[in-house]
């Protein structure tokens, strides 16, 4: 890795950190604020792609590790992997990686801007949503002992705001793959 | 940004970093190892011993443990309702125990020790070309840096948005705080390679 990714990734880390710490952002047509650090990893892959943006989460991982409160609301330290909710941690890497190779494969260099958006958001809920869940559930079922419909059932109310999440992080990745694009292509 | 060490010189304090590790990870094993509650019931009440005395002021040693905390009662009080009674109950004691162990062990040593251990069990890794164990350390550094810069940037963000009369919005916020955040890479790289801070 050359020095320039080492920097990018952890700038990355430093922008999801920085993410965590500020106030809720709302959305101008609906009441509901969001968090913005998961939004941070499907902003990862998207624009860092698979192997920048699996790094830099895992680089934020490290820092919960570490013992700084680093994740939303000044968590950190080892006792948040003693939640229940782990596997929605533990599911940022594999997210953050499955976001970032299906942006490399199918949104990178693409002129058309629609189809490039469009590539973006299936890219950020393949990641962000579908894959960040299936881990988030097998984590509530192994850790917490709940059947596999139970677990389902408890987190579905959580994936309208997360599609939601990853609109804003398509459109953003297109903003930034404009002004200044980082994403590799991969065919 | 403050760590979550806390200064102390008790048995935890004292014992090396891997022999913390270790336990607890056997201690996460062990919790799942049994069923009966009467059994489990000492881990929340051996753990609660332990931590409440490290020194940290009550009201501190409370609110580290509240968001966790508050997660492990929201998904035992679901399985309780939908699930069954014995599980939640288990779930309960068995991730109090492990939460109070492991905030202890991340209260009980320093951020550079476990830096170092980090960058000692990456090291394995390095001979299959998949990370450099000491940029680890630097990347460390680059975030804990970094993380304020991002912060300040926000701010001018939000004063430009209020000088103009508009409405802070996720994407007038996000697109160019990481332009402009990522953006220095290049000069921070170049500044990193000058000093010759990866000649290892």
């Amino acid at each position: 890795m050359n020095t320039r990714d080492l920097v990018l990734v952890s700038l990355f880390a430093a922008i999801i950190v920085a993410l965590g710490l500020l106030p809720p952002i709302t959305l101008g047509f609906i009441p509901v604020p969001i968090t913005a650090q998961s939004l941070g990893v499907m902003l990862a892959g998207t624009i860092l792609g698979a192997r920048r943006g699996t790094l830099s989460v895992a680089l934020v991982i490290l820092l919960v590790i570490i013992g700084l409160p680093v994740l939303s609301g000044g968590r950190g330290g080892l006792a948040v992997f003693a939640g229940p909710t782990v596997g929605f941690l533990i599911g940022w890497l594999p997210a953050a990686f499955v976001t970032g190779y299906l942006s490399e494969r199918f949104a990178a260099g693409r002129a058309n801007g629609f189809a490039q958006l469009a590539n973006l958001f299936i890219a950020a809920v393949a990641g962000g949503v579908v894959v960040l869940y299936a881990c988030g559930i097998v984590g509530m079922m192994l850790v917490a002992g709940l059947p596999f419909m139970k677990a389902l059932s408890g987190s579905l109310a959580f994936v309208p705001g997360d599609l939601i999440k990853a609109g804003v992080a398509a459109l953003a990745a297109r903003a930034v793959q404009a002004g200044y694009p980082l994403l590799p292509v991969r065919s | 940004m403050k760590s979550l060490h806390v200064e102390g010189n008790g048995l935890f304090h004292r014992l090396p970093i891997r022999a913390k590790l270790l336990l607890l990870a056997a201690l996460g094993i062990g919790l799942f190892l049994t069923r009966d509650p009467r059994l489990l019931a000492l881990g929340p009440a051996l753990g609660a011993l332990v931590w409440f005395t490290l020194g940290l002021p009550l009201r501190e040693a409370l609110g580290r443990l509240r968001p966790v905390f508050l997660t492990i009662v929201i998904v035992a009080a679901f399985s309780f309702l939908v699930n069954s009674k014995e599980e939640a109950l288990l779930q309960l004691l068995r991730l109090t125990t492990l939460m109070l162990f492991a905030a202890t062990v991340t209260a009980t040593t320093t951020v550079s020790a476990f830096i170092e251990e980090i960058t000692a069990l990456a090291r394995p890794f390095e001979k299959l070309g998949l990370v450099k164990a000491d940029d680890i350390g630097l990347a460390f550094g680059l975030v804990v840096r970094f993380v304020p810069e991002v912060l300040s940037r926000y701010e001018a963000i939000r004063e430009a948005h209020k000088a103009r009369g508009i409405k802070l919005r996720p994407l007038t916020l996000i697109a160019p705080l990481i332009i402009l955040t990522l953006r220095e890479a290049d000069q921070i790289a170049a500044a990193i390679d000058a000093r010759g801070l990866r000649r290892h």
